[in-house]
């Protein structure tokens, strides 16, 4: 019994050995971020524009329905989004946008601290969404 | 019939059917891009492959192989689908893969197809084409280099609209579809070719980047423009009308649409709709509650007792013509009437004095099938668009022979082989009854069992063909080849369209298209038929309702003539805007002063403005109900948006009248249909449910003369002024709710007016100048058209424009003596 009981404790202080805690003293100390992680949204830019042409593929597949997509032809006649809205609320983060996207105008960040004081504030839309 | 086995399945099919047609008959899919199924077959894609037993070693386009008894066909194999792939990957060496900004992207055949045969790389390589998009005009947007050279849009331009705006130039790999001198598109913007294309490159340009077809909910419903009652569906989304989306499967139009149709529906979503009533008070049009609204109108209604007079239009639906009906009977006035009060008698007197019924005696498919057809007057490819490309299907598919007895020339007479009898204005009553004196004389008429032959045959003493041919300006042959033409034709048409601009002689012309249908045995024969065609979406459905003066009542001219000298007091007008539409504008202002005016519209038209309460209505597409159109086909109307603001449907709105005047009104629109279909003769029996797909034609497909009397008509009267001024509807626009529409106004924005090449140069005119006319009662002034189309002397303006005033020297003559001012 006491075999036992020396083994699990040593797992224990194993632990609490420095180097070897799981703890992140946040915000202090920040976790390393997975190359795949999927944090908040990014509208891709181009030169003079953004590079979404508003084909309205992502707000048909996002299952949480938190995009709003309007088109609008612009001076030059190509198809752009006049307004381009993710409801970060709403939001289940599951990336279905991104890969649904035929030409790689939206991808997602590592940002994940999110937090607002306001339910309006967690609209992004187009300007913020570039900026990001 | 022919027996064939199609992937193992017994299939019976007609002798003249493609392998493509019965597979589909038998419910097996084989893919398509060039075939379309009011085409003729032209296999140009080469995507419907199939092998034939019998035809071993290659394979068979099925869209372009008729069947043969015995045939054994497989539509998928190995070898089928790597031919397919591969056609498939051809078209995409050239095909820019613009999904993502094209408006097609969901539906497209191109894409689907890819899809389907999971092209993913492409063995070939090429240059993607980078040619000039058309996009000079305002509704169809040309992108050709996303054609896949089906030919559709040309073959749908020539064998169904008869404009041939398309054609295919260059060789091998520079072939695309081109406009002549590969100019921007400048046709009659139809938009067939936009409905046709299986992929990209011909698109609606009103619809450009407003939504993908996947968000758009459909609605089928029926055009509310003319009566030809063409089914459309509604693309709705954001509660507004997006676009008109492609719809052959219901109605009787195949899908087939004209401008309006296609193009004309903006008004619906127009931020100027009324949406609120409007009561005058101090003068001045101000928002009201509903309930004052209607307490208004109540006290007006009882202050003028039956010094009342109610107009409708021919677009309400029959269960709002039915409540209406019902509230002039609660108010206990018989002055009721609907579209001006003339225009329509050749209906319900004409027809109604000769054969005893008040409606075309067939249905638009049987033209189809004509061997001859006599179209009197109007031009239908401008009056009723979709009808003109039915009579189109007759010449070239079953080589009818076209008459047009016609003051102008038109889209008709330059059909294959149509026979123009171009006359003198006013004049086409004259050619009729010779037409009838023809058939008397050479022995060529029917006469079993009609009466008053011998008071006709009197009648039209005076009408011999030659003595009309030299009064009219026609070649008396030609009358005489008519007249033997409609006799011999084992099935022919006659058709006769009426409107507000076509008030003239509308009983007289109604009763000579009778005589003739009678002597001829067109009405009521199988397969023939006489049509009365009229210009509202449901002006058939009103004259079957009865919204006529009564015995005791009088009709709109002689209404609004009273209410202008103060004899008739009070006024209701049920979407209609006579100061803009109707013949005399100056006597209709003046009645419209002088009564306690209630007006019930869409927008604050001119005649809105006088009112002294203005009760805001609902659309076509916001309401639901029934149309009847002009061959008598009953369909449903289905609401697709939800009205904006306080505005109601006409319906609710005669419940809330009816309710104020203590009468019971039916609940829903259905229970309105079931009280109407009890009363109204020809309708009793028929149920909501039998209004299928195709609708319902009441009185069957051949509705049968009740008496077969001929009745003599007087000839009319030319005009011998040098300059004569002919008023009509042009083929952009229908009555004035078109002109709020930005389809058609992108177009035809402003009034004009008409003049031939030889005039213009003797008046030194050119296109676009202003040009003034002096007639009786006034001057007109509007911008000069140019064109081909007209006699010497004779020049032509629409009646659409209110802002013209051309109703202030239109007082329903038949033409006018004009005089240019310089």
């Amino acid at each position: 019994m006491f075999k036992a009981f020396a083994k699990g404790l040593s797992i224990t202080l194993k632990y609490l050995a420095p180097g070897n805690t799981t703890t992140v003293q946040y915000p202090k100390e920040r976790c390393e971020i997975a190359p795949r992680f999927r944090g908040q949204h990014r509208l891709v830019p181009t030169t003079d524009r953004e590079k979404c042409v508003a084909c309205y593929l992502c707000p048909t597949v996002c299952p949480a329905k938190c995009i709003t997509v309007e088109s609008a032809e612009n001076e030059k006649g190509e198809k752009y989004p006049k307004v381009y809205e993710i409801d970060m609320l709403r939001c289940i983060f599951c990336g279905y946008c991104v890969e649904a996207c035929p030409i790689e105008a939206i991808e997602m960040t590592d940002k994940y601290e999110l937090a607002n004081y306001k339910r309006e504030q967690f609209i992004f839309d187009k300007e913020r969404l570039l900026k990001s | 019939m022919v027996n064939l086995t199609i992937d193992g399945k017994q299939v019976t099919v007609s002798k003249d059917a493609t392998i493509y047609e019965a597979a589909k008959q038998a419910g097996i899919y084989i893919p398509v891009l060039c075939y379309a199924k009011k085409l003729l077959p032209y296999g140009a894609c080469r995507v419907c492959l199939v092998e034939v037993e019998q035809m071993k070693g290659r394979l068979i386009p099925s869209c372009t192989t008729p069947v043969t008894e015995g045939m054994v066909v497989t539509t998928m194999s190995d070898e089928i689908r790597k031919v397919r792939k591969t056609v498939l990957e051809f078209l995409l060496v050239n095909h820019v893969v613009d999904c993502p900004v094209c408006d097609k992207g969901g539906e497209c055949d191109l894409q689907e197809l890819t899809y389907e045969y999971e092209v993913v790389t492409n063995r070939f390589e090429g240059e993607k084409f980078d040619l000039p998009t058309d996009e000079v005009n305002p509704l169809i947007e040309r992108n050709m280099n996303r054609c896949v050279l089906c030919g559709k849009c040309v073959r749908v331009c020539d064998e169904i609209v008869g404009y041939g705006s398309y054609s295919f130039i260059n060789r091998g790999f520079e072939t695309k579809i081109a406009t002549a001198f590969d100019r921007g598109l400048n046709c009659e913007f139809c938009g067939q070719c936009v409905s046709m294309c299986p992929v990209g490159a011909i698109l609606p340009r009103p619809f450009k980047f407003k939504a993908r077809p996947w968000q758009l909910k459909e609605v089928d419903t029926v055009c509310g423009y003319c009566g030809n009652g063409c089914t459309i569906t509604l693309g709705t989304k954001d509660n507004e009308v997006q676009t008109i989306r492609f719809n052959d499967e219901t109605g009787v139009n195949d899908g087939n649409l004209c401008i309006r149709g296609r193009f004309g529906y903006s008004y619906v979503n127009s931020a100027d709709k009324l949406t609120s009533p409007m009561v005058r008070r101090d003068g001045q049009l101000v928002e009201a509650s509903w309930d004052e609204a209607i307490q208004a109108v109540s006290d007006g209604f009882k202050a003028a007792g039956d010094s009342l007079g109610i107009i409708s239009g021919a677009r309400l639906t029959n269960e709002e013509l039915f409540l209406l009906k019902n509230y002039s009977k609660a108010l206990g006035t018989e002055n009721l009437d609907h579209s001006g009060g003339e225009c329509y008698k050749g209906v319900t007197e004409g027809l109604q004095e000769t054969l005893g019924i008040k409606a075309s005696t067939a249905t638009f498919p049987q033209v189809e099938k004509c061997d001859a057809i006599l179209s009197i007057r109007s031009d239908f490819y401008e009056t009723h668009p979709v009808f003109g490309m039915v009579v189109n299907q007759a010449i070239r598919r079953n080589e009818a022979k076209l008459t047009v007895v016609a003051d102008k020339l038109g889209k008709f007479t330059k059909l294959p082989n149509a026979r123009t009898l171009l006359h003198k204005p006013a004049l086409e009553l004259n050619i009729i009854n010779a037409i009838c004196s023809v058939l008397l004389e050479e022995g060529l008429a029917k006469t079993d069992g009609l009466e008053g032959l011998d008071d006709l045959k009197k009648g039209l003493k005076k009408f011999t063909a030659k003595a009309v041919a030299k009064e009219t300006g026609v070649d008396e042959e030609a009358i005489k080849q008519t007249a033997r033409e409609l006799a011999a034709a084992e099935n022919a048409a006659i058709l006769l369209a009426y409107g507000l601009p076509y008030t003239a002689y509308s009983k007289e012309l109604g009763i000579a298209a009778a005589n003739l249908s009678l002597l001829t045995g067109i009405a009521g024969r199988q397969g023939s038929g006489l049509y009365l065609c009229g210009e509202k979406a449901n002006s058939q459905g009103a004259i079957d309702l009865g919204i006529l003066p009564g015995a005791k009542g009088i009709g709109a001219q002689q209404m609004l003539d009273d209410a202008s000298t103060g004899k008739l007091k009070a006024l209701y007008m049920v979407g209609e805007d006579p100061i803009a539409s109707y013949p005399n504008r100056g006597m209709v202002e003046k009645a419209m002063d002088n009564a306690f005016l209630v007006v019930q519209d869409l927008f604050l038209t001119e005649t809105a403005a006088k009112a002294d309460v203005v009760l805001p209505a609902v659309s076509f597409a916001e309401k639901d109900g029934t149309f009847t159109n002009a061959e008598r086909r009953i369909q449903k109307v289905r609401k697709g948006i939800k009205s904006k603001g306080d505005a109601k449907s006409d319906f609710e709105i005669l419940q809330l009248l009816l309710s104020a005047a203590g009468k019971d009104a039916p609940a829903t629109t259905t229970d309105a249909f079931a009280a109407l279909t009890a009363e109204t003769s020809g309708y009793e029996g028929i149920t909501l449910d039998m209004l299928g797909k195709q609708g319902y034609v009441w009185g069957t497909d051949i509705l049968k003369p009740v008496t077969s009397k001929l009745v003599a008509v007087g000839g009319g009267e030319a005009s011998k002024s040098k300059y004569q001024l002919l008023v009509g509807s042009a083929l952009y626009h229908s009555g004035t709710v078109s002109t709020k529409a930005k389809g058609p106004n992108a177009v035809v924005s402003e009034a004009y007016i008409e003049v031939c090449r030889e005039d213009a140069a003797e008046l030194k005119l050119e296109e676009g100048d202003l040009l003034k006319l002096k007639a009786e009662g006034g001057e007109l002034k509007a911008k000069v058209k140019v064109d081909r189309r007209l006699p010497q002397g004779v020049m032509f303006a629409p009646y659409h424009f209110s802002a013209m005033e051309l109703n202030r020297v239109y007082t329903g003559q038949p033409v006018i003596a004009v005089e240019p001012v310089k």
